[in-house]
């Protein structure tokens, strides 16, 4: 067992409890929060033969934490949202049951044709992906549908009926049933459904209709297969889950954490599977978000910095960006997901030479086991955790409370063997230097989500999370030209954290073609009218009253002719016209040339998908203010020598232990702030100060960065 | 700045810089474009330029773009020297001003900070129409530079920010499709305009003496790490042989010659001895030659070097003018980014086949199988057109991996999209029937060539022009080491009213009424290594699943399976086969001789047609 709890509640009072539960490769992570505001945070190994093991331990730790037996305090918990990695490590590991895909007829191999797209073009010995169903279970249904839903060639049963005696024989677990253009008419797929289960008994039968209601068949037959592939996965897990907490006493229904960033009772998660890939990172834009809100900064960027990879992730407006381009083990997603954008760069990626004599880090990573030279066990190869250990800015002593014993000699010399010899640098210049890479690939990944997309990220707070992001993100946001960054007091346990405040989503589209310069949009007007019942009834039956629903209208646009679109806002309205039409031809038109350099105002606007998102809002929680610091002069814990990349230098620096700060607290750098989870690095000029809510802000002394800079390509030398 | 004193760690920022800008010119240009050409297929390319101009960056670009950009870059220098201000945008698509090929329109803008020209940034992006004689800006039936379409020589699209609305009118009013031509220039120009905003973001952010002595640096890791490579290669000269089906008229399996030199640190390529320029429009220029015969050896190279001047400068070109692979005005070379191209490119793997064997891929499909469609959709009366991507060849297997599907061909190396089937259907009056595996289709090795597809595609609204401009139906891609070839594939009309069939060769031009079936089975890769040494395993699964038949599994794979539908494999037989398969003896390259597709012979049926050549057929009306 491993743990820690901070500002435990006293059980006995009467209240209720949030609680979020995030699985990772390593921990379990848990975030309690009483309707007073109190927050528990906890950290279970995590029991990865069996993942319902480390929750129901975890639980009964954090209840004995409230003094309160786990029935008692599952009896009381009004939201349990939990993050699982059952989908994803099923892909991931390719673990998951045998499943068979029934196709149109002469279509069977879109899944093995992709988009025709062969990356890396210099790479000739690049291996082809593969997929999730083997050819021999890929079969053609004799039918065909026009894309107007005519009917061009009936359904042929009997080469449905024979098909499924193929995947009896073969024993399949589960069928997608993906036919070309059933998002106009479904009743091909639909009778072919019902056929197999006849056929097939207790096998899952899933329509690509009803997973992926979209024009383009490659994604919605992957959304489809992907589905069926982790269905009777997290089929099975989940309801152990539910059956399990039910029986402990959980009065309100388990909900899980959806791709999209919002979460849904175990039966919608069940009817649409491939929600779950990606369930627990999802939750760190919902925590962003909160913090947007409690801080009223509508636009952030949130950097989730763990072991092996960054995540991250842009807020605009509240929001978090979406994407409908997320893959998974090179298989297209298809349905919105939050667009968080992944590199490999983590505490554990491996700084090296290439044979040209460029220092490169990651993105391979020494990952827990051996992990980093300083962990002793048996890793040689320099990573980012030893710079950070040979620069003085991680302290052996204090890594994870002192329960991991970092040995700062293997750090240095691992750095002065793999990267100091062979680029004659001396060990400062060489850990710093795998600093300062590893922090331009972060800029590069935070660029790739914001200017490349014609966001301009200056105006933006950085939010940091994960255990590393605190060494990391001042210098980042110095970097990118960011004033503010915030390190939540829940970093720790930040997608857990996220958990607890995000609301239910569900995502609906319909596919309509349609054209801004016709006159009526009846067909549309329905659509959206049917798409938004359907979604009001689904968020009345989890107990949503109409003042907590918001509904949400949006459209794939492009302008005539073109071929890709992009997804903007649609006001309201029972009927549109060509009122709304200007409308959204004006909004269209300021977004292409934002993300484009030009707009061609004038030209109509064509229409693909119609999208309906219905929102069920969790009723907003509150935290603690703890009590302010009494305005005695800080003293630090002690001093040591830290190098910091903005004067390239070790300084003699102040180091503060997280704990013996309060609310209304300023420290200036250079500094170190640290705690048994997390460390937080404040540089020479910037300002950290401890926030009612118990997060740290700091402000960063971006007018100096450009002179730090340009003091940085003279004076730092390679060989000097 | 010598080398000595350059910090590593900068060096490593600013190359991540440049390669994320040109990766957002990129985005841009691939998001925003008008037609399929390139916001599907991709054909197009944006790179920085320094202002001499030597190649800094590319990104996950066209190579036959971006190993010859230089030369159309020089010339457009040369044609305005003293004449190169801020504000400017330059174009050209002429090849015979050292650019690729009339259908690939350079756009270039200087990026000037402080008043000094430091970079150029550039996207050559493939329009969908140049206004030619037939409705495709690639065509083998085109026999002048006046049938392949508007020629444009190096001139000023904006002039000191001014944008020139009359040579834009000239310009989209020589071409089709006027809206989607217009969109797609537009698309380009954003693309160039975000690779020079960010660029001077860049020198304001670090200062311009840094960055250009960094840009510098680049081009000398880049140069050290090349010369590494190619002096690794030992010495010598090495010799290849490759055929180009035909001319498009009346010439057929015209040779390509390539000696390849290696000498130190420096590659030569000697094209002497190809065959006469072509009368259709299959010519190469020289940019597209230089081009493709420098690609295979930037393939042969680490892919993580960062591929630019220092690279491209190890490797020089010779091509007699007045042959295939380098045209005399005014021949056409309207499809020179893909015949010879193509069978340049392969001819150099080939040659050097013995000498790098672990690196050398089999030859790959040569674009038989992408036709242009066009037609006017009966219902609406409006003119349509597609370059077709879906039925596209496989490439050759390498060492350690079989073929990807659906490459289209060896220049544009899989870097391009093909159109959903929805899609397809949704813009135009066609239906698509089929785009499945073609079992047997692909050459057999240790590592198999990607499978061929079956495409069929029938005109619902109206008749539809087909035009195709590949190459490799009946030479088809090699084996090599061992490895067997892909078959060659090739195209028919079926005729709904009485079942007959219209092959066609690999350069055509035939209309396909309305409710008849174009179908197309593309060749596969070649094979690489000798096929009884791939994994038994392997095998087994690839007859299971219809790739391999059982026939080719027991005659070549030497691999002997149970006739169940998840076959199982007879160890110990196919030990003692594959021991008699090992004395005989296979060839380094495969064929050796022209004319070797057979795919045509073992397809025709009595009663079935062969149109060589034709030039605008109806098919029905053929007889």
């Amino acid at each position: 067992m491993t743990g820690r709890k901070e500002d435990a509640v006293d059980g006995s009072s009467p209240g209720t409890f949030r609680v979020g539960i995030d699985i990772g490769g390593t921990f379990t992570d848990f975030t309690v929060i009483g309707d007073d505001g109190s927050v528990s945070l906890w950290k279970q190994a995590t029991t990865s033969d069996d993942p319902s093991r480390a929750i129901a331990e975890g639980l009964e730790w954090v209840a004995a934490g409230l003094r309160l037996k786990t029935p008692e305090f599952l009896e009381r918990v009004s939201l349990l949202v939990h993050g699982t990695t059952a989908g994803t490590n099923a892909v991931i590991q390719r673990n998951g049951p045998k499943v068979g895909l029934l196709a149109t007829e002469g279509f069977r191999d879109i899944l093995y044709f992709r988009d025709a797209f062969k990356p890396e073009r210099f790479n000739i010995h690049l291996e082809h992906p593969g997929g999730f169903v083997e050819r021999n279970l890929r079969l053609g249904a004799v039918e065909r549908i026009a894309p107007d839903g005519e009917v061009v060639t009936p359904l042929d049963e009997a080469s449905v009926r024979a098909a499924a005696e193929t995947f009896r024989a073969e024993g399949v677990r589960a069928v997608a049933v993906a036919f070309l253009w059933s998002v106009v008419n479904p009743a091909h797929e639909r009778r072919a459904a019902e056929i197999l289960r006849e056929e097939l008994g207790d096998v899952d039968v899933l329509c690509s209709s009803d997973i992926l209601p979209e024009v383009g068949e490659w994604e919605r037959t992957s959304s489809t297969v992907l589905s069926a592939y982790i269905l009777p996965v997290i089929k099975a897990y989940m309801r152990k889950v539910e059956d399990h907490l039910s029986g402990l006493g959980l009065a309100h229904p388990l909900l899980i954490m959806q791709i999209n960033g919002g979460c849904a009772s175990v039966d919608e998660v069940l009817r649409r599977p491939v929600n779950a890939v990606h369930s627990g990172p999802a939750a760190a834009p919902a925590a962003a978000a909160w913090y947007a809100r409690e801080l009223g900064e509508d636009d952030l960027i949130t950097v989730d910095m763990g072991g092996t990879s960054l995540d991250v992730c842009v807020i605009v407006g509240g929001q978090a960006g979406m994407s409908r381009k997320l893959q998974v083990e090179s298989q297209p997603i298809g349905v919105p997901g939050v667009d968080v954008h992944s590199i490999g760069a983590g505490g554990g990626s491996i700084a090296w030479v290439d044979n040209g004599g460029a220092l490169r880090v990651g993105p391979r990573s020494a990952g827990a086991t051996p992990g980093p030279a300083a962990y002793g066990a048996g890793g040689t190869e320099p990573t980012v955790t030893d710079a950070h250990v040979a620069l003085g800015r991680l302290a052996p002593e204090a890594f994870l409370g002192g329960q991991r014993k970092l040995h700062d000699d293997r750090s240095r010399d691992a750095v002065e063997r793999a990267v100091g010899e062979p680029l004659g640098l001396d060990l400062i210049a060489a850990a710093g230097g795998i600093l300062r890479v590893v922090n331009a690939n972060m800029v590069g990944a935070v660029r790739a989500v914001s200017v490349e997309r014609g966001i301009d990220p200056r105006g933006f707070t950085l939010v940091c999370g994960g255990g590393a992001g605190g060494l990391h993100a001042a210098s980042l946001a110095r970097a990118i030209g960011m004033k503010r960054v915030l390190i939540p007091r829940e970093a720790g346990t930040f997608c857990a954290f996220g958990m607890t405040v995000t609301d239910v989503r569900h995502d609906h589209s319909r596919a309509l073609h349609a054209v801004s310069s016709d006159e009526r949009f009846e067909e549309v007007d329905a659509a959206f009218a049917e798409m938004e019942a359907e979604a009001r009834e689904r968020l009345e039956a989890s107990g949503f009253g109409p003042d907590q629903i918001e509904i949400q209208r949006s459209v794939d646009a492009r302008y005539v002719g073109q071929v890709h679109e992009i997804t903007i806002p649609v006001p309201p309205a029972e009927a549109y016209g060509p009122t709304q039409m200007r409308e959204i031809e004006e909004r269209f038109n300021a977004e292409h040339r934002r993300h484009f350099t030009y707009a061609r105002e004038g030209l109509p606007i064509e229409f693909l998908h119609w999208r309906v998102t219905g929102v069920g809002r969790i009723p907003e929680t509150r935290q603690p203010a703890p009590a302010r610091g009494d305005g005695r002069a800080l003293v630090p814990a002690g001093t040591r020598g830290v190098w910091f990349e903005e004067v390239d230098a070790v300084v003699e620096t102040a180091v503060h232990w997280m704990e013996a700060l309060s609310p209304g607290d300023r420290i200036s750098g250079p500094a170190i702030v640290q705690s048994s989870t997390t460390t937080i690095a404040v540089n020479p000029g910037d300002v950290l100060s401890v926030l009612d809510n118990g997060s740290y802000a700091i402000d960063v002394d971006i007018e100096s960065a450009a002179a730090a800079q340009l003091t940085t390509t003279t004076t730092t030398g390679a060989n000097r | 700045m010598s080398a000595t004193q350059t910090d590593p760690v900068l060096f490593s920022v600013l190359l991540g810089r440049f390669n994320s800008i040109v990766n957002e010119m990129t985005l841009t240009l691939e998001y925003s474009a008008w037609t399929s050409i390139l916001a599907l297929n991709r054909d197009f390319s944006c790179a920085i330029y320094d202002a001499e101009p030597r190649q800094l960056c590319m990104y996950d670009a066209l190579p036959s773009h971006t190993a010859s950009l230089q030369l159309v870059l020089r010339e457009i220098a040369r044609t305005f020297e003293g004449d190169i201000h801020e504000g400017d945008v330059f174009a050209c698509n002429s090849p015979y001003r050292w650019n690729s090929h009339v259908g690939d329109l350079v756009t270039v803008a200087p990026v000037f900070v402080d008043g000094r020209h430091l970079f150029w940034s550039v996207t050559k992006g493939h329009q969908m129409d140049t206004g030619a004689t037939v409705p495709s800006s690639v065509s083998a039936v085109v026999q002048n530079v006046w049938q392949e379409g508007l020629h444009i020589p190096p001139l000023k699209l904006y002039d000191r920010g001014v944008k020139r609305d009359d040579v834009f009118d000239l310009y989209l009013s020589n071409v089709r499709y006027r809206e989607h031509s217009e969109g797609d220039l537009l698309a380009q120009l954003g693309s160039v305009e975000k690779g020079r905003e960010r660029l001077v973001e860049l020198v304001r952010e670090f200062g311009a003496d840094v960055v250009t002595s960094y840009a510098e640096q680049m081009l000398a890791y880049s140069d050290r790490r090349m010369s590494e490579e190619i002096a690794a290669v030992p010495d010598g000269e090495y010799l290849g042989e490759g055929w180009v089906d035909t001319d498009g008229y009346d010439a057929f399996d015209i040779p390509i010659k390539v000696k390849v030199t290696v000498d130190g640190e420096q590659v030569r390529i000697d094209l002497d001895g190809s065959g006469a320029q072509a009368r259709g429009g299959v010519n190469g220029s020289y940019a597209t030659t230089q081009a493709a015969a420098s690609i295979p050896f930037m393939q042969y190279i680490d892919p993580d070097i960062p591929h630019n001047d220092g690279c491209l400068r190890h490797i020089e070109c010779y091509a007699p003018e007045g042959t295939i692979v380098n045209a005399r005005f005014p021949a056409a070379t309207s499809a020179a980014t893909i015949v010879p191209s193509d069978a340049i490119q392969d001819t150099v793997n080939k040659a050097m086949a013995a000498a790098l064997p672990s690196r050398v891929p089999a030859g790959g499909a040569r674009c038989g199988n992408t036709p242009q469609l066009a037609g006017v959709d009966a219902r609406t009366g409006e003119p349509w057109g597609v370059m077709l991507f879906n039925g596209t060849g496989g490439a050759g297997g390498t060492e350690g991996a079989d073929g990807w599907p659906l490459v289209e061909s060896i220049g544009a190396a899989g870097g391009v999209k093909a159109q959903p089937v929805e899609q397809l259907e949704l813009l135009y009056p066609i239906r698509i029937e089929r785009m499945e595996i073609e079992t047997d289709s692909m050459g057999f090795g240790a590592f198999n060539g990607g499978p061929g597809v079956r495409c069929e595609v029938r005109p619902i609204a109206g008749e539809m022009e087909c035009i195709t401009f590949g190459d490799n139906y009946a030479n088809p891609p090699h084996g090599v080491l061992g490895g067997t070839p892909g078959i060659g594939g090739g195209m028919y009309v079926e005729q709904a009213a009485d079942g007959s069939r219209a092959f066609f060769t690999a350069t055509a031009h035939v209309v396909v009424r309305e409710g008849d079936l174009l179908v197309g089975v593309s060749t596969g890769g070649g094979g690489y290594g000798n096929p009884i040494e791939r994994d038994a395993e392997r095998v087994r699964r690839d007859v299971r699943d219809g790739l391999v038949s059982r026939t080719a599994a027991r005659a070549l794979f030497g691999v002997v399976l149970s006739d169940d539908p998840d076959p199982v494999l007879d160890a110990e037989a196919t030990a003692a086969l594959r021991a008699e398969l090992a004395a005989v003896e296979r060839p380094l390259v495969d064929p050796q001789e022209p004319g070797a597709a057979t795919w045509l012979e073992e397809t025709r049926r009595e009663g079935d047609r062969y149109l060589v050549n034709p030039k605008g057929v109806v098919v029905g009306d053929d007889d």
